[in-house]
């Protein structure tokens, strides 16, 4: 490598600090705006419209304190079946990747179960399943499984045929064109779906809970809805946004370790 | 790179043919890419095919290659059908290409010992094979750096180590020295013919440049549209490859010179 490239490269880690001390500026900032809009507005509207910013502060401090249990099955259950819609999705768009006879009756499967409403599901959930965890697990897997299987088909579609005559001309076998070419090349593909989806699977969960759960931060946040605990409300939604970003964060530090050996581009 | 002893090549080949095509034909749509080819390489021999672009050399490189079957005529390698024996060729036939090829996410000496790893050798001989490979191509300093921290050259020495460390008896170079420039071009190219010599490798060079016909290899071949034979000849003595040059020239047709020209300005 160059000079000039290590140059470039280094810039480029300086800049990325920079911006990473710049996002957390500009994010303080829109958190005190947006906590002053609170406390102004708060003092011209009812409770039950605008809670002020340290009547919601208590609320968030009780949740911390009484209501972790809720937080802790909300994040199980999302991380369970992220994980479990990650590794069948993944499953599925490699056998419609490599499999040209199957391909087309998987795609049709996907493709029709993204057209169908996330509520639709969590209403046949309802009905289909008596446990409440079954129910959840089953909502988010069919809401976040096509995307991985989708997004995985594509990343094989995507594979360089440079690459694929490349490996062929060891002959591999299929085995050993899935490991040592296809699953490397589709890692970027599942850590973008993963980041993608992740809020997505939060503000699903959170529903799921509402209408099929006794426990979790979404049945929790229904409940302080029907007895007018506005400020429970706004706790649970700074405290779901908090999840988001640290959820998002992890997924960052993944892709950091998963994709060391990929080169950060900028644009001038 | 480390400078083994450079023999001195061009001597006699055993007569056994490594590689055989016979009256081939190949043809995509309508149009006869490969029409009536036949040439044997020998054991031990480097042989270059050249010819101007769209003359069908890489077509015959992936006749040979086995991903490519022939509408008539035979292509054996090794004794076998190259594509209805596909696996029988395993590990006795290694491609480097125009390109590097290079997996991003590897580094070189993970890219080195990929061949290996395919082939089913543990992983810690397979590791010992490509850094002595690394080694013997220059690059032992570079063995755990990305692909993309190593420059052309180095990209392009990997990948011969990849090729090379499967020991395969036969080696086919798809332009592989076209995309460099002249100086890191020249030095793999001796480098390159060093090491195939020293370990006796068969090859098959595919290339459009006359200075890698005739520097690298025991016989050329010319190719002209659809892939027909010019001329074939073994490469002189050094005092004679200007003749040799001119002749390939006359057979490449008058826009050899001009490209020639255009080339080194």
């Amino acid at each position: 490598m160059t000079d000039r490239a290590m140059e470039g490269f280094a810039a480029r880690a300086s800049h990325g600090r920079v911006a990473a001390v710049g996002d957390v500026g500009a994010m303080t900032i829109v958190v005190i705006i947006i906590l002053a809009t609170m406390h102004v507005v708060s003092g011209f509207v009812p409770d039950y419209i605008m809670p002020s910013p340290v009547a919601v502060a208590k609320a968030g401090w009780k949740i911390l304190t009484n209501d972790m249990l809720h937080v802790m099955a909300t994040v199980g259950r999302l991380l369970l079946a992220l994980l479990f819609s990650m590794i069948a999705g993944v499953l599925i768009g490699l056998v419609m990747g490599v499999s040209t006879t199957v391909r087309p009756f998987l795609r049709a499967l996907v493709v029709i179960d993204t057209g169908i409403p996330a509520l639709s599901w969590i209403l046949l959930a309802v009905f289909w399943f008596k446990d409440p965890e079954v129910r959840i697990f089953f909502i988010l897997t069919l809401i976040l499984l096509p995307f991985y299987a989708l997004n995985t088909y594509d990343g094989i579609r995507a594979l360089p045929k440079d690459l694929v005559d490349m490996i062929e001309s060891f002959r591999p076998s299929r085995w050993q064109v899935v490991r040592y070419l296809i699953a490397p090349h589709i890692v970027p593909y599942i850590l973008l779906t993963t980041k993608s989806v992740v809020g997505y699977a939060t503000r699903m969960v959170i529903f799921a809970e509402l209408v099929a759960a006794a426990v979790g931060v979404g049945s929790r946040m229904g409940l302080a809805q029907s007895s007018f605990h506005i400020d429970e409300v706004m706790a649970w939604t700074f405290l779901l946004v908090l999840l988001n970003m640290a959820l998002q964060l992890v997924v960052s530090g993944c892709e950091k370790v998963a994709l060391k050996w990929r080169p950060e581009a900028s644009v001038r | 790179m480390n400078e083994p002893p450079i023999p001195s090549g061009r001597t006699a080949i055993a007569a056994e043919p490594v590689i055989s095509l016979n009256r081939v034909v190949k043809s995509f749509a309508d149009f006869k890419v490969v029409d009536d080819l036949s040439f044997n390489v020998r054991r031990g021999e480097i042989v270059t095919l050249l010819g101007r672009t769209g003359a069908g050399k890489t077509t015959v490189l992936n006749l040979v290659m086995g991903t490519m079957r022939p509408d008539a005529g035979s292509v054996r390698v090794a004794d076998h059908d190259p594509f209805r024996a596909f696996k029988a060729l395993r590990g006795r036939m290694a491609v480097s290409f125009q390109t590097d090829r290079l997996l991003p996410w590897r580094t070189a000496v993970e890219n080195a010992e990929l061949g290996l790893l395919i082939l089913g050798r543990p992983r810690r001989e397979a590791r010992e094979i490509a850094v002595s490979w690394l080694d013997r191509v220059g690059l032992s300093g570079a063995a755990n750096k990305y692909v993309h921290e190593l420059s052309g050259g180095m990209r392009q020495r990997v990948s011969l180590a990849r090729a090379l460390a499967v020991d395969p008896e036969l080696v086919l170079l798809d332009e592989s020295f076209s995309q460099l420039d002249h100086v890191t071009s020249t030095v793999l190219r001796r480098d390159f013919c060093a090491l195939a010599r020293r370990f006796e490798k068969t090859c098959l060079l595919v290339t459009h440049r006359i200075d890698d016909a005739i520097e690298m290899a025991d016989r050329v071949i010319v190719l002209g549209a659809n892939a027909r034979i010019r001329l074939e000849t073994t490469v002189p003595p050094a005092s004679e490859l200007g003749r040799l040059r001119h002749d390939i020239e006359t057979a490449l047709g008058p826009e050899a010179e001009q490209e020639r020209s255009q080339t080194f300005g």
